[in-house]
């Protein structure tokens, strides 16, 4: 046995020691608000500042004439509302986002002992902090529900193993009590989830039980994964019901819109980085150890076959995999989540190469790790610079603001043309509204919804489609009240000028102009049946953040009966005999 | 059985993207978004490949690429290549992106290839179809697209005096409306008014004059109106209307109601609102050589010329047509861009299409040309 003194690797790393490295790395870069410019980040912003003026009230007037905000998982945005109330806005959308990758390798720690040992998910969950894909979802996607969401389930997941194999009470209530947390950040992690991280969990539960390797019985872990499952599906419906409602009146029967994510990467090289190589990273060159090392051991198969079906679901349109599974979702949903879910499921048997890496070539190794992961985190970021389809602060938006907040324009609504995600800022600050909006699943305005194209504001980058929603858009600015239009592309002004806009005012030194058509009414109520009525608005305020405070009260006053899990097999079948010393 | 996994996942992954290629390239992809080199691309071992590839590259402006699959007879240099893609002078298409093609083989032998392609541009003012015929050549085991050089219109120096009229407007009030609110709206009436069913639902359109002696601002909406007095529907001229009137200038409107039919509907209450607006009578654009003719498509068209008599560029010319018929009453308007700016002192082919069954009706049209100017908007 190789002693810590011969191999200063050969103990598991200090799960605070791990946090502590992810504070580190992207405390300073979220001090520095660097995600503030991602493609999202505006946006949970703008649903934030909404909570923050009006928590009961989930109707929101300032997009598509009047949206609910029923239509998104609150969690994120009421976490970033309430610690605004100390921060300000931007401050607690950077503190919520922290918190969410503080908790990942929290996760992935105790998600990988499933399958590996302390070591093994130690150098795990350390490798998650440098994941490319991490960087690419919060410093360019902005999509913190999306992360969040995810270390939240993956610190569900270890509970749901101890209720299945030991039937432990009190796995099974701080597993729900997580779940519920995780469903109410964000839904599509929680449905997808079950597939690509709860399905390897159950899947193994089975192989552990059939194999006693744990005490419980494969019919015992099966009936304990339903009972989780039903209390779960119960539990998600009561949190999440004015969501499910406004879905079930609502479905999503849009034109599909496209995104790049679903492009066929092999077509496009820049989707391909974009997409592939920036969020995988150095993981590329780990991707053939990963596979023949997760099929070496039967117990960490589910784990590999969800890797597998994550990696394929995050290769978009380049095989028709996900298309011919997911149906009609396939054309709403983005695939550059499934990327990230891939590297979390990839990180336990990532953390297993580590380990045979170091205990090999020891310092050499931990220096090429080291060099691995910085590179990989250093390409992410280095991307946000060289994408050329990168989000950037286009505008300065404070004197639209400004302008929309004096002499009565707020009367009227107004688009913005060229803003790209700056949009949601604009709505954050001014009390106006617009009948565009950066959140595609809430549209029912039909001169939207009836064109594959998104915001109105990126209308030219979808070609006709997006000129269309936007021309008929335009054809009814009388009946919407829709008087101003800003421009920050001068791309738009013809068609503004033939369609009987005039410019009107130019801010920041003509980069941005001011157009208004005179014949335009003061805006009025958009009559909607999508209005929830204040008993939803009630449960929306209580529940979602409810089960979090729950969850952490659980996991502060509730111990766990013991760590989990434990007698694990940490090496293959057919051991290698460099790895043992 | 850790390899025999392995191997089996692997080349399910890469049977996978191999039939990715061709579900992809009937779905079409991403419009508008996609940029970067292909990591695929067929080998232009057919003229219909050959055309495939090159407009490929047109369309994700891969130029370097796209002349490398051109033959140049006249000595055409990249540049120039680009140019006529992309155009230039502020153009319509120069705001333009080719968004789809459809290829259509004419003729083709062993060495050569005469093919037709239906082009789809989106633009800022709507979508623009063109019809281009390619000549293709075999050099080697490679097709080729043989590419014409083209003539780039120049101006010669030269000094243009303005000697037109302009209306300056001083409102007194530092407020942000544009127009003036404290003043009499100049009069405007509408001269002509007819409501036709058509293949895309019903059409209200006509003519409005401004009647005041000074420049105008005109939108016209109307309202659908059922027998019980409920309204049906509203819609404006929109972009097919002369907004700015000068005095005594008379111009066409149509309103579309796209999918509704007349048959429910009793009444139609037309509106007018008329702004007074700064204005300038310059540039003057005339229409010459007008005549209605049948294209290679068999499609009733109307063409002619612009003439930009001014010094300013045109760089979007806009043609708005009323056609009459033997009563003079206006039976259709219709409109188009012209896809080339107008260059001081210098002509433009203009087209516009007008129903095929409306055209043994047309006695007589008249041509309103509207126009913006990068200058002046």
């Amino acid at each position: 046995m190789t002693t810590a003194a011969e191999n200063p690797y050969s103990r598991p790393i200090p799960l605070l020691a791990i946090v502590l490295v992810a504070l580190a790395v992207h405390g300073p870069l979220l001090l520095m608000e660097l995600p503030s410019s991602s493609f999202d980040a505006n946006f949970h912003m703008f649903f934030a500042s909404h909570y923050a003026h009006h928590w009961f009230n989930p109707w929101n007037e300032k997009w598509f004439a009047g949206f609910s905000q029923t239509t998104y998982p609150p969690l994120t945005h009421q976490w970033i509302a309430l610690i605004s109330n100390l921060v300000g806005l931007k401050m607690a959308y950077m503190l919520v986002q922290l918190i969410a990758i503080l908790l990942l390798p929290v996760g992935v720690y105790r998600f990988a002992k499933i399958w590996v040992d302390d070591r093994a998910a130690s150098y795990a969950a350390l490798g998650v902090v440098f994941l490319g894909s991490l960087t690419f979802l919060v410093y360019q996607a902005g999509q913190l529900a999306t992360v969040a969401s995810a270390a939240l389930y993956l610190n569900a997941l270890p509970y749901l193993y101890q209720w299945m194999t030991e039937s432990s009470g009190r796995s099974l209530v701080k597993g729900l009590a997580v779940t519920l947390s995780a469903a109410a950040a964000h839904h599509v992690t929680l449905i997808f989830g079950v597939v690509f991280f709860a399905g390897p969990v159950l899947w193994t539960a089975i192989l552990d039980a059939r194999d006693e390797r744990v005490a419980a019985s494969t019919s015992g872990v099966l009936l304990r994964a339903a009972v989780f499952g039903l209390l779960s599906i119960v539990g998600v419906a009561i949190v999440l019901l004015p969501y499910w409602l406004a879905l079930i009146q609502h479905p999503i029967h849009q034109i599909p819109i496209p995104h790049d994510s679903r492009a066929n990467f092999l077509l496009n090289s820049i989707t391909a980085i974009n997409y592939f190589v920036i969020p995988y990273g150095a993981l590329i060159i780990a991707l053939p150890f990963i596979l023949v090392r997760g099929a070496s051991c039967p117990r960490w198969r589910p784990l590999l076959y969800g890797f597998w079906l994550a990696l394929i679901f995050g290769l978009g349109g380049t095989t028709p995999l996900p298309r011919w599974l997911l149906g009609r979702a396939y054309e709403v949903l983005t695939f550059e989540r499934f990327t990230f879910w891939a590297t979390l499921l990839a990180m336990p048997l990532v953390g297993i190469l580590a380990i045979d890496l170091l205990d090999r070539f020891r310092a050499k190794a931990a220096v090429g790790l080291a060099l691995a992961a910085v590179a990989t985190i250093g390409g992410a970021l280095f991307w946000l610079n060289a994408n050329p389809f990168r989000p950037t602060a286009t505008a300065k938006v404070e004197p639209v603001d400004a302008f929309l907040n004096r002499d009565g324009h707020d009367a009227y609504r107004y688009i913005t043309l060229g803003f790209a995600s700056e949009l949601a800022k604009v709505s954050t600050y001014t009390d106006a509204g617009s009948v565009d909006g950066d959140y595609n699943s809430a549209r029912l305005l039909p001169e939207m919804t009836n064109y594959g194209s998104a915001q109105l504001t990126n209308a030219k980058f979808y070609g006709t489609a997006g000129m269309s929603a936007l021309r008929a858009m335009l054809e009814h600015a009388n009946r919407y009240g829709l008087k101003f239009i800003f421009v920050h592309d001068p791309y738009y002004e013809p068609l503004l000028t033939f369609a009987g806009w005039r410019k009107i005012e130019t801010f920041n030194n003509g980069d941005v102009t001011a157009w208004a058509k005179d014949d335009v009414p003061p805006a009025h109520r958009i009559a909607s049946d999508a209005i929830p009525p204040a008993w939803q608005g009630l449960m929306w305020g209580i529940l979602p953040i409810g089960v979090s405070f729950v969850a952490i009260f659980l996991s502060l006053f509730m111990r766990d009966t013991r760590r989990v899990p434990v007698g694990i097999p940490l090496r293959s079948e057919t051991r290698e005999h460099h790895i043992v010393a | 059985m850790k390899y025999a996994i392995a191997i089996i996942l692997v080349a399910v992954t890469a049977g996978l993207m191999v039939v990715g290629l061709f579900v992809t390239a009937q779905a079409g992809g991403t419009i508008g978004i996609a940029k970067g080199s292909a990591l695929h691309t067929a080998k232009a071992s057919t003229p219909d490949q050959a055309l495939n590839n090159l407009l490929a590259d047109v369309q994700r402006r891969n130029w370097d690429r796209a002349f490398a699959n051109v033959v140049s007879t006249g000595g055409i240099t990249e540049p120039a290549f680009i140019q006529d893609w992309i155009g230039s002078n502020g153009s319509v298409r120069s705001f333009s992106s080719l968004e789809g093609f459809e290829v259509r083989p004419l003729h083709e032998t062993n060495d050569e290839a005469q093919m037709r392609v239906h082009l789809h541009f989106s633009s800022p003012v709507g979508p623009i179809e063109d019809v281009r015929d390619f000549h293709l050549v075999r050099e080697g085991d490679l097709w080729k697209a043989v590419w014409p050089k083209v003539e780039i219109p120049s101006v010669p120096a030269q000094v243009i005096p303005v000697t037109y009229l302009r209306w300056d407007l001083v409102t007194g009030s530092a407020g942000d409306e544009w127009g003036a609110k404290n003043v009499d709206s100049p009069h405007v009436r509408i001269i002509s008014m007819n409501a036709v069913d058509s293949a895309q639902g019903s059409v209200v359109m006509g003519e409005v004059t401004n009647e005041d002696t000074v420049p105008a601002f005109v939108t016209v909406n109307a309202t659908l109106v059922d027998g019980a007095g409920n309204a049906i529907d509203e819609e404006s001229s929109f972009d097919k209307i002369a907004h700015v009137l000068l005095p005594k200038q008379v111009t066409p409107y149509r309103i579309d109601f796209p999918n509704l039919s007349l048959k429910n509907v009793k009444n139609v209450h037309m509106d007018v609102k008329a702004t007074l607006v700064p204005a300038s009578a310059d540039p003057v654009i005339g229409v010459m050589n007008q005549k209605i003719e049948t294209d290679s498509q068999g499609k009733s068209v109307l063409h002619g010329d612009l003439l930009n008599q001014s010094g300013e560029t045109v760089n979007i010319p806009h043609v708005i047509v009323s056609f009459y018929d033997n009563s003079g009453k206006v039976v259709w308007v219709s409109d188009g861009y012209v896809d080339r700016a107008l260059l001081p002192q210098s002509t433009e082919a203009f087209a516009v299409e007008i129903p095929k069954s409306l055209a043994p009706s047309i006695h007589n049209f008249h041509v309103v040309v509207n126009q913006y100017s990068l200058n002046n908007s």
